[in-house]
């Protein structure tokens, strides 16, 4: 059980690192979806923007986790 | 010729960078408990991996509308390799340490040493380690191949990694840390990124210009953001 618990938690692990990562990803390619398969925009209008904002969103992500790891943690109450 | 290269490559390098990982645990085992329950607990996992290649291969080739599984397959390759771009950065960077074989071996060595002495221990820890290894090489294979219709390029290209990993591992036996393993992730996560841009947006029924090329223009968009996350992570003010 634990073996099969460890594997779904491997699984899940494959493409998500950071929930709100994943959210941001997924919401940029369903507008993009939406803007190609229901507006009709211009495909390649779409794709340019669709690989611009996937661009950002992973330098503005990457640049939050380098801030986050260097943050000093703050000493628990037992610590202090 | 092209994308059937391509679907080879993909699945080589994504293999060979996670096969280098399976064997460390593999050798970690066979060098301090002895060989014959790791190399069980090997050809146990390598079966299960070969059966959920051949369904899952199957199932997406035969049953899938073209253009679901383009955006779907698109959709999960640039999740999996925006994560190891994610991750290459942030270790070339040098917020995250390098991944470095030799320490992983140890790891292994000391948690083994504290085990009960017990066959069935080197048995499930190797299985543990090429069936959770595997899995991302099965994935990049059918997610290469079956997306591409090339399923048999990209199992050859994960299969022939493998074996030239193990064949290594067996003259050397040791852990294989000068694979420049960092690099190798770094190069895959983009290809796959790219690859996942390119099949998401064809699910969207969008055609790319130029088709197949377009993957080498979004290679270098990626590779150009990369190296700009490293840029602005490496001049972030430091924190007092």
């Amino acid at each position: 059980m634990r073996f099969l618990r460890s594997a779904a938690r491997e699984v899940i692990g494959l493409f998500v690192s950071d929930w709100v990562q994943t959210v941001v990803i997924l919401a940029i390619i369903a507008a993009c979806w939406m803007a190609i398969a229901v507006l009709h925009v211009t495909a390649f209008a779409v794709l340019v923007a669709m690989v611009l904002l996937l661009a950002a969103q992973h330098i503005w992500f990457t640049l939050a986790e380098a801030r986050h790891s260097s943050r000093p943690t703050s000493p628990s109450p037992s610590q202090s | 010729m092209t994308q059937q290269l391509f679907a080879f490559g993909a699945a080589f390098l994504g293999s060979a960078v996670e096969s280098v990982e399976a064997l460390t645990i593999v050798l970690a085992v066979g060098l301090t408990r002895g060989w014959r329950a790791p190399l069980y607990g090997t050809v146990a996992a390598l079966v299960a991996l070969a059966v959920l290649v051949v369904l899952f291969g199957q199932l997406i080739v035969e049953r899938v509308p073209e253009l679901t599984l383009k955006l779907i397959i698109g959709t999960l390759l640039l999740l999996f390799g925006l994560r190891w771009l994610h991750k290459a950065v942030l270790r070339s960077a040098g917020v995250v340490a390098m991944h470095d074989e030799e320490h992983a071996y140890q790891q292994t060595v000391n948690e083994l040493q504290g085990a009960a002495r017990k066959d069935w221990v080197g048995f499930v820890i190797a299985f543990k380690g090429v069936f959770l290894e595997g899995l991302e090489v099965v994935f990049i294979v059918v997610a290469v191949g079956g997306t591409s219709r090339f399923l048999p390029f990209a199992v050859a290209g994960g299969l022939l990694a493998m074996v030239a990993v193990a064949v290594t591992g067996l003259v050397v036996r040791k852990p294989l840390a000068r694979v420049p393993e960092n690099t190798l992730k770094y190069g895959v996560g983009i290809l796959l990124t790219s690859i996942g841009t390119f099949w998401a947006a064809e699910g969207m029924g969008a055609r790319w210009p130029l088709d197949f090329v377009s993957i080498f223009f979004l290679v270098i968009a990626f590779f150009v953001a990369s190296r700009l996350a490293v840029m602005l992570v490496r001049r972030r003010p430091a924190l007092a």
